[in-house]
């Protein structure tokens, strides 16, 4: 069996007498396969406290965390040599330049003093700061000292890499930069991501799995990859004009669906079948296409279900009308 | 091929040794402190001293230079322990100098830019950072103590003989362990200093202040109490008390070496807790 990237049993963390974390057991990604991880949740789920306690910063109360297959708690010297951390506040090393902030952090993890001077302008041109590279960090604006920090965390090569709101304080551009980074450290480069984010759009665009925290526990845990596979398979269609005969139709391209009155369907596509084909079947009864969507179950109605906010998904219980009415 | 055309590539070749990883640290602090004019000059200011005892020392191995200046003179001119110890006294209080001036750039900056995490997130402890932390200021603070120090001792030895170097051994011997304290007392000092205020002029302040403030605190006791032992407070006349046993030199009147060095004992210690308590990665408000 291959083995977890974060492996948590009945965690639990209590910080004085408050418990943060109340017994969470899971298994995320897989080691050695590039994967971004989502962690969710409401402000004070526990989310940070998460983080600090894989980085060996918290002591956990009982229960056992392993990253990489590292004890957290036994074996911090192992998995810190692994793993990259992007802290959410402000962190770097001041009066220095980016260059030289690096190539400390990347010698401080083992790599060798020319070798670590490479790999800091290497990085720093990768995230973009190259032609900033020599002015000192403490100059550098909100947008910059967020580049800085995820460059710091990736510059030795991590296996995995903590990001801990890394989107925050950026400007769309910057934020859309910053996700095609993470999004290329795991499909390019093979490194695991966990990601920490209240912004769901974030996690939605670069994770493959998410993990959603409430009260110190696992509200919900859900791979994105099987959930936006099955999405596609889901249309939601609406056409004007006699779509009587539209049944009848669909087991042409090898779909199934059923009608909820004025125009609308919900149809399901068999996996080899693309959206196109509706389109020309629609075309083909002389219908007019008013909408068709992908039904999405988004990752913010996923999220406003584990936090109960929701029952259902909107239109998911809807009773379809009869068929060719 | 020039670094912006090479693109991002995972390091995944060799690792260097622990020991290695643990110099980064004074390494990069070593080269940052060394383009400080200021503490150049004061580790020039703090060579004078020295260079005027060497000279001392090659008078006293002269006789026939001092053939015209009277007979207590001649007496007064010799490289025994109460040389060194005098010596001593001097490189000690630019060792204080010195740590005020270099020691709260080292932790405090880290603090105010809240870089502790990016360290302790890479294979580095809290304690082998407070030790590298101190080998910064050992090395720097070793530069102006027991190095010229040991250089004066071996300089007479090889003038005086050996006869001489198997008589007075123990004053090297002493003179290392003596500044060894020293420097030990001196480092927690400023880095409790720079981890507890994270403004590095007051930081330095607090260092000078340390050892200024106890010296007065140590008169008031003894003049309230007229008592003798509120010495053992002033680390400066604790040291030195130490120093006297050490160098084999009578000592001044008040408390024992016991005591001074229990005293000295427990306030590296307590500073030493202060770093403990200061210096998390993060910090947990319960």
């Amino acid at each position: 069996m291959a083995s977890a990237v974060i492996e948590l049993d009945n965690l639990k963390v209590e910080l004085g007498r408050r418990k943060i974390l109340r017994g969470i057991s899971c298994r995320l990604g897989v080691s050695g396969v590039g994967k971004a991880i989502g962690l969710l949740g409401p402000n004070g789920a526990g989310k940070s406290t998460l983080i600090l306690t894989l980085l060996g910063f918290l002591k956990p109360s009982s229960g056992r965390a392993y990253v990489l297959g590292f004890d957290c708690r036994r074996q911090t010297r192992q998995v810190r040599s692994r793993i990259g951390y992007m802290p959410e506040t402000d962190s770097f090393v001041g009066n220095m330049t980016a260059v030289t902030f690096l190539r400390l952090m990347a010698e401080l993890s083992g790599l060798p003093g020319e070798t670590a001077l490479e790999k800091a302008h290497e990085t720093l041109f990768h995230v973009g700061l190259g032609e900033a590279r020599y002015r000192e960090l403490r100059t550098y604006s909100q947008g910059m000292k967020q580049m800085a920090k995820l460059a710091q965390a990736i510059v030795h090569g991590p296996e995995l890499v903590l990001l801990d709101e890394p989107t925050n304080g950026l400007d769309p551009a910057a934020r859309q930069r910053m996700l095609a980074l993470v999004r290329e450290m795991k499909e390019a480069h093979g490194m695991n991501v966990f990601l920490c984010s209240h912004l769901l759009r974030d996690v939605e665009q670069v994770c493959d799995e998410v993990v959603i925290l409430k009260d110190g526990m696992i509200a919900r845990g859900c791979n994105l990859e099987e959930e936006r596979r099955s999405n596609r398979c889901f249309v939601e269609l609406e056409v004007t004009g006699n779509d009587e005969r539209l049944r009848g139709a669909l087991p042409e391209i090898g779909a199934d669906g059923v009608t909820e009155g004025d125009g609308r369907w919900r149809i399901v596509l068999p996996p080899n079948v693309e959206v196109q084909a509706i389109w020309d079947l629609v075309a083909r009864q002389n219908l007019l296409v008013r909408k068709l969507t992908h039904r999405r179950d988004t990752l913010e109605e996923i999220f406003l279900k584990a936090m109960g906010h929701i029952s259902h998904t909107p239109g998911e219980g809807a009773e379809p009308g009869p068929i060719g009415d | 091929m020039a670094v912006y055309r090479r693109g991002y590539h995972r390091y995944q070749g060799r690792m260097t040794g622990q020991w290695s990883r643990f110099m980064v640290l004074p390494r990069f602090a070593w080269r940052r402190l060394f383009r400080q004019r200021l503490v150049v000059l004061l580790m020039v200011l703090a060579m004078i001293w020295p260079l005027l005892c060497a000279g001392f020392i090659y008078l006293a191995n002269h006789a026939d230079l001092l053939k015209g200046l009277d007979r207590e003179f001649q007496s007064f001119i010799e490289a025994n322990g109460k040389f060194f110890l005098i010596f001593m006294n001097v490189q000690a209080a630019f060792a204080i100098f010195l740590a005020a001036l270099t020691g709260p750039g080292l932790i405090a900056p880290d603090l105010a830019n809240n870089a502790l995490p990016l360290y302790f997130s890479r294979p580095l402890t809290r304690a082998g950072y407070v030790l590298a932390r101190f080998v910064v200021l050992a090395g720097v603070l070793s530069a102006v103590t027991w190095i010229p120090g040991l250089l004066l001792f071996g300089m007479q030895a090889g003038m005086a003989g050996t006869v001489w170097f198997q008589a007075n051994w123990d004053i090297a011997a002493g003179m290392a362990a003596g500044f060894a304290v020293w420097v030990a007392l001196v480092s927690t000092v400023s880095l409790a200093s720079s981890a507890y205020v994270r403004w590095k002029v007051v930081a330095g302040a607090l260092v000078l202040g340390f050892f200024f403030i106890l010296a007065g605190v140590s008169e008031m006791v003894n003049g309230i109490f007229r008592v003798t032992w509120g010495y053992a407070l002033n680390p400066a006349w604790a040291i030195y008390r130490v120093w006297c046993a050490m160098l084999g030199v009578d000592p001044p009147d008040g408390p024992g070496v016991a005591a001074c060095a229990s005293v000295l004992a427990a306030l590296i210690a307590l500073l030493a807790l202060v770093l403990e308590r200061r210096l998390r990665p993060v910090e947990v408000i319960t």
